[in-house]
């Protein structure tokens, strides 16, 4: 039996935009923003869905092409991602490699397995810890954006170290997958609705 | 006439029951009467812990001299060179667009669209609308666009990436510094006043206390 009384049980809608209470079973316009307010965002697990499995598609190139290419007195090394944090560790910047590594290649992997982890929940009704789904779904939120920092970092190494043959750093093809990866699973993020967790469980 | 007088009152009585007479978590979707936290305080959701409103002290006023503040910053941190590099002889200085023009010139622009988005346009949009918000709110001021400004700030927020920006400065500045000898501009000095702005601003702006603010502004 359920104790707790949700907002949906009592006929109110929240907005999502502004947070206002409106008394209505079905979707409608919110009076307070004007923006479209429905219950629960259940079409919107197709387009998480969707964004979860071109993220994993996209992983596999930002992961096997090089992300960029540094030339030093005509010689061009080509990194990837990995390669890239090789060669921090063997400069010793263990801490800078490490921050690398989690930014880049965890927290990605993190959140498509996390997402999926969310989504097969909801979809088949698991009955789990909810507070602790919650909390994956908050950090998988807030930590998403950090991804940028590879993206970022070569953006800048590319404007600063532009001297011909001397010295010269480009973007690989890698560049472009993994922003892609980065936008697409903050897109699936924002997508998917955290009280779909809390509606299955029966404590 | 004791009826007219009702009927003139009730709109008027209506304007004054709180806004919100009953909330809803937004992550739980438990039903909950209005938390009233004194200024400072946070209020949490009983049930699953998020934090559903944190009002501050002048929000509003707060609020409007950050963005201010920030919009007079984004200037010099946009055009002044932030980092210098002096590799083998050879020298060079860039600012926040020079990455986004060289990955322009190496038509990777997916890359480029993206960087200048979240570096350079959208902080600077979001300094905007929080200016303007707050704003026509300190001068209660009504506006027919003060709810789709609002609504933007709040879906373009996570898309502003100032603070990414700086740990990638961070790890290229390390990167480079083996190499190179690197020198720093007043452009860095301008976007760290930035950063610390920004970060200030997210933490003044209540999203809760603004919503209610404009909702009373809109019916009056
Ligand atoms: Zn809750």
């Amino acid at each position: 039996m359920k104790l707790i009384k949700t907002a949906l049980a009592q006929g109110f809608i929240r907005c999502h935009d502004c947070g206002y209470l409106i008394k209505s079973k079905v979707q409608c316009l919110c009076p307070v923003c004007k923006s479209s307010v429905s219950a629960r965002r259940h079409q919107n697990l197709h387009l998480t869905t969707a964004l979860i499995i071109s993220s994993f598609c996209l992983y596999i190139p930002a992961n096997i092409y090089p992300i960029m290419a540094v030339t030093e007195l005509g010689v061009t090394a080509r990194h990837t991602i990995a390669g890239g944090i090789m060669v921090l560790i063997q400069k010793d910047m263990v801490p800078i490699a490490i921050l690398v590594l989690v930014a880049s290649i965890l927290v990605p992997l993190m959140k498509l397995l996390g997402i999926t982890l969310l989504l097969l929940c909801v979809h088949y009704r698991w009955q789990v810890n909810v507070h602790l789904f919650t909390r994956m779904y908050r950090i998988i939120a807030f930590v998403g954006r950090w991804s940028m920092l590879d993206i970022f970092m070569i953006s800048i190494l590319v404007g600063l170290v532009n001297m011909g043959g001397v010295a010269n750093v480009i973007a690989g093809p890698a560049a472009t997958a993994f922003a892609a990866v980065v936008v697409l699973t903050m897109f699936a993020a924002k997508s998917f609705d955290p009280r779909l967790i809390w509606d299955h469980q029966l404590t | 006439m004791a009826k007219t007088a009702l009927l003139f009152l009730w709109p008027c009585a209506f304007s004054l029951v709180p806004v919100y007479a009953f909330e809803a978590c937004p992550e739980c979707d438990l039903l909950l009467n209005p938390a009233e936290p004194e200024h400072g305080d946070k209020a949490h959701c009983p049930r699953c812990g998020y934090l559903l409103q944190r009002p501050h002290k002048h929000s509003i006023e707060r609020t409007l001299a950050l963005s201010l503040a920030g919009l007079i910053l984004i200037v010099p941190a946009n055009l002044l060179p932030m980092i210098a590099v002096k590799l083998l002889g050879n020298s060079q200085d860039g600012n926040l667009w020079s990455g986004v023009l060289a990955l322009f010139n190496e038509e990777m622009w997916a890359v480029a669209v993206l960087v200048m988005l979240s570096s350079v346009l959208l902080p600077l949009v979001n300094m905007g609308l929080a200016f303007v918000i707050s704003l026509h709110l300190f001068i209660k001021k009504p506006s027919n666009y003060l709810i789709f400004w609002m609504r933007w700030y709040q879906h373009l927020n996570e898309w502003a990436m100032i603070e990414v920006y700086a740990l990638g400065i961070i790890v290229a500045w390390v990167k480079l510094a083996d190499d190179a000898d690197i020198r720093f501009g007043f452009g860095l000095y301008a976007f760290v006043g930035l950063l610390i702005v920004n970060a200030m601003l997210a933490n003044e702006l209540d999203c809760y206390t603004f919503w209610q603010r404009i909702s009373q502004l809109s019916k009056k």
